[in-house]
């Protein structure tokens, strides 16, 4: 499984293009990869022919699992995908390969499973043997909990009862669901289900909070009329002039553009902003490089082009990934605001509204129509502070309510 | 309640069985003007007399087929061999006579006899007066085995295995002989077969008899310092076992100590574990662990020895190692 972001653990194979036992060129489609809101085509960097597949199609795996062997003699290895059972067991030994392969990509200690082989040989039942007590089995069919997802607490592992109940206690019984005539049961496909993963992980495990701020868009839609009545270049949209503004406020304010990496902050140099988008294949979100370095015409060039591959479902794996922040625009739907969940592994997400009209007191406080628009920013309080968030986001709001700025570079950062 | 000893209690319940029966009687090396090599039989050949209470020469196998013909022919002999140890003389008549007479007469004749016998260490008496040897009669159908943790237990199961209509060793315990102990008023009837529980507890289940229940309740104490509680079954008779007690205990703890003195190696804790991985496999939650003597003769030096027995250490950590 190859990697294709700073973050990426685990990756699912949607779709194999190449039978076993067939050849393949260089370039042809091998398979398919789905993640980081994106589907990758991955192609064979050499001529070959697939001996065996090992990750099935609809299977999520940890990235540098070997997914399938190519006939030996053929030097074509998958990209990125080393095999790391030849380098990590010694090819003199006589465990079974399969065995041999599950040990190097679970990190498993060869002393601590007993082989069952003949001479002692270790088998791939030895590697995938599960261990748990009789009770904690029992249990575990009597609660319908699945032991390969229950982590034992006991001598090597061992799963034991109180594993089990814990594992019970955290995964509530499904209630049976009752059989309603007019209720169709509908089988998620796989970038539903994908989704449904990737969103669930983020809202259980980012701890977000949320900033709202109005800007008036009065100067800003003086200035796009202008820009856009030159007729050259790409039209000049709201959206491209809310990235540029992330892309300056990141710059001027580096302590914004990192994300928390599990055990470590990733700190980034330039400002790429993703920008959500509805594509035939689901959501997608592609993403604007150096939005704070280069210039707006530059931002809106590079979103315009994006905008059209997503629309056409020919995203390439360069499109996406990375950056700390993304932008979510509802305002074309005519919602006011929306309160976005984080794309892992961003820190940060833009919720943005419609542009409404409405009155607000001006300095004598009388009756003044504004056009403004509600900007939500959800963050990841493991990496950033709510002070800085909110700091962060009166810049932007600056930065649209004083336009002129967005054709100028970024100042220094303080 | 009052309190007693041990071997005052063995001394009692042979009193009380030949008072209340004339056809008990006991034959032994020295039982008669000694008084017993451990006092067992003290006074009873005064109260009794020459008629019910033989000085045997050293010659176990004579004494144990004595006891085995007259018991064929209506009698109730009470035998007994000095230490377990000299068992291997009476074997063929235990074995081969006392424990087929049932079967082999199609249940016209029985023999209910008793041989008492000590067993175990602790008095530094070397490896041909200290072994545990209790589970090569118990592998012999038609043989009980019955093996007393306490004095009043001690008093008990000899009534029991004297009014038994068949042959029943009593293993009593050298190191026991002066264990003090309540006796009630009325000496409970226990029925052979039948164990005790000697401790509740609902953490994890330790199976012994004799001195290894002593044992065992010291492991409890340690564990129950921790917040483990360790219940321990006295099974009292090894021959036959209370299995249904051990699978019920088993069953509520789901984690199995069974110790002994004896050796580990083919030992009667070898029977309980592999019948309980068996019917009680699904109860199981850690590993049947058992504590026994080493695979080794005892040996006769004190500090050999405290090396040698089982004890409550190692109780201990046994119960954590099935508690892991």
């Amino acid at each position: 499984m190859p990697k294709f972001g700073l973050t990426m653990t685990e990756g699912l194979l949607t779709e194999w293009h190449v039978a076993p036992g067939a050849a393949f060129r260089a370039g042809d489609m091998l398979f398919t990869v789905e993640t980081e809101k994106v589907a990758n085509e991955i192609e064979a960097e050499a001529d070959g022919t697939l001996a065996e597949i090992l990750v099935q199609a609809g299977e999520t795996v940890p990235v540098g699992t070997p997914v399938a062997r190519l006939a030996s003699g053929v030097a074509a290895p998958p990209p990125m995908a080393a095999a790391p059972a030849e380098v990590a067991s010694g090819k003199d030994t006589l465990d079974s390969p399969a065995a041999r392969k599950l040990m190097a990509e679970h990190g498993l200690d060869r002393d601590a499973v007993a082989p069952t082989g003949r001479d002692g040989r270790v088998m791939k039942e030895d590697v995938l043997r599960l261990i748990a007590t009789p009770l904690a089995r029992r249990l575990a069919e009597a609660g319908g909990v699945d032991l390969s997802s229950v982590e034992g607490s006991g001598p090597r592992g061992r799963i034991k009862a109180r594993d089990v109940e814990a594992a019970a206690q955290a995964v509530p019984a499904r209630a049976p669901s009752p059989a309603l005539p007019d209720v169709t049961e509908i089988v998620p496909d796989a970038t539903r289900r994908a989704t449904a993963a990737r969103v669930s992980a983020a809202k259980r495990d980012i701890p977000h909070f949320y900033l709202t701020h109005e800007a008036d868009m009065a100067a800003l839609a003086r200035l796009r009329a202008e820009l856009n009545a030159e007729g050259h270049g790409q039209k000049i949209s709201v959206t491209h002039m809310l990235i540029r503004a992330l892309g300056l406020a990141l710059e001027e304010m580096p302590q914004m553009n990192r994300i928390w990496a599990g055990d470590r902050i990733l700190a980034f140099a330039h400002a790429d902003i993703g920008m959500v988008a509805e594509t035939p294949d689901g959501l997608r979100i592609p993403v604007v490089r150096d939005a704070g370095g280069t210039s707006l015409d530059a931002v809106a060039a590079q979103a315009g082009a994006l905008a059209e591959r997503a629309r056409n479902g020919r995203l390439t794996p360069s499109d996406v990934g990375g950056g700390v922040i993304s932008i979510s625009n509802v305002g074309m739907f005519g919602a006011s605001s929306l309160t976005p969940i984080i794309n892992p592994p961003n820190a940060m997400i833009l919720g943005v509204g419609a542009e409404r009209s409405l009155f607000r007191p001006d300095a004598d406080g009388a009756p003044a129509l504004r056009r403004e628009l509600t900007l939500t920013l959800a963050c990841d309080h493991r990496v950033i502070d709510g002070a800085d968030a909110a700091r962060f986001l009166s810049a932007v709001v600056a930065l649209l309510e004083t336009p002129l700025r967005l054709l100028r570079p970024a100042r220094k950062p303080a | 309640m009052a309190e007693t000893r041990y071997i005052k209690a063995v001394n009692q319940a042979l009193k009380d069985a030949m008072r209340d029966d004339p056809t008990v009687f006991l034959i032994g090396e020295d039982v008669g003007a000694a008084g017993g090599s451990f006092k067992a039989t003290r006074d009873l050949l005064d109260l009794y007399g020459p008629e019910r209470v033989y000085d045997a020469p050293i010659a176990e196998a004579a004494i144990t087929g004595i006891a085995v013909g007259a018991a064929l022919t209506g009698m109730k002999p009470v035998a007994e061999i000095m230490f377990m140890d000299f068992i291997t003389l009476s074997m063929d008549m235990l074995v081969n006579q006392a424990a087929k007479a049932r079967s082999m007469f199609g249940g016209q004749g029985s023999v209910p006899m008793v041989l008492r016998t000590p067993h175990g260490g602790g008095l530094n008496a070397g490896p041909q007066h200290s072994q545990c040897l209790e589970a090569w009669l118990a592998h012999v159908p038609g043989l009980k085995v019955v093996v007393p943790s306490n004095p009043a237990d001690a008093y008990s199961l000899l009534r029991a295995a004297i009014d038994d209509p068949d042959p029943v060793i009593v293993v009593e315990n050298k190191a026991l002989y002066a264990m003090k102990g309540e006796m009630p008023e009325t000496p409970e009837k226990i029925e052979i077969g039948k164990a005790r529980i000697a401790r509740a507890g609902r953490d994890a289940t330790v199976v012994a008899y004799g001195a290894a229940v002593g044992m065992a309740e010291a492991a409890a104490e340690v564990m129950a310092a921790e917040g483990v509680e360790v219940e321990v079954i006295d099974l009292r008779s090894v021959q036959p076992w209370d299995e249904a007690c051990v699978l019920e205990s088993l069953s509520r703890t789901h984690n199995l100590v069974v110790v002994h003195e004896a050796v580990e190696a083919f030992g009667v804790g070898a029977e309980i574990a592999a019948r309980m991985a068996d019917i009680g496999f699904d109860e199981l939650d850690g590993p049947i662990v058992r504590v026994g003597a080493p695979f080794a003769p005892s040996p006769f030096g004190k500090t050999l020895e405290e090396a040698y027995r089982p004890n409550a250490d190692r109780i201990v950590a046994a119960l954590r190692r099935t508690l892991a």
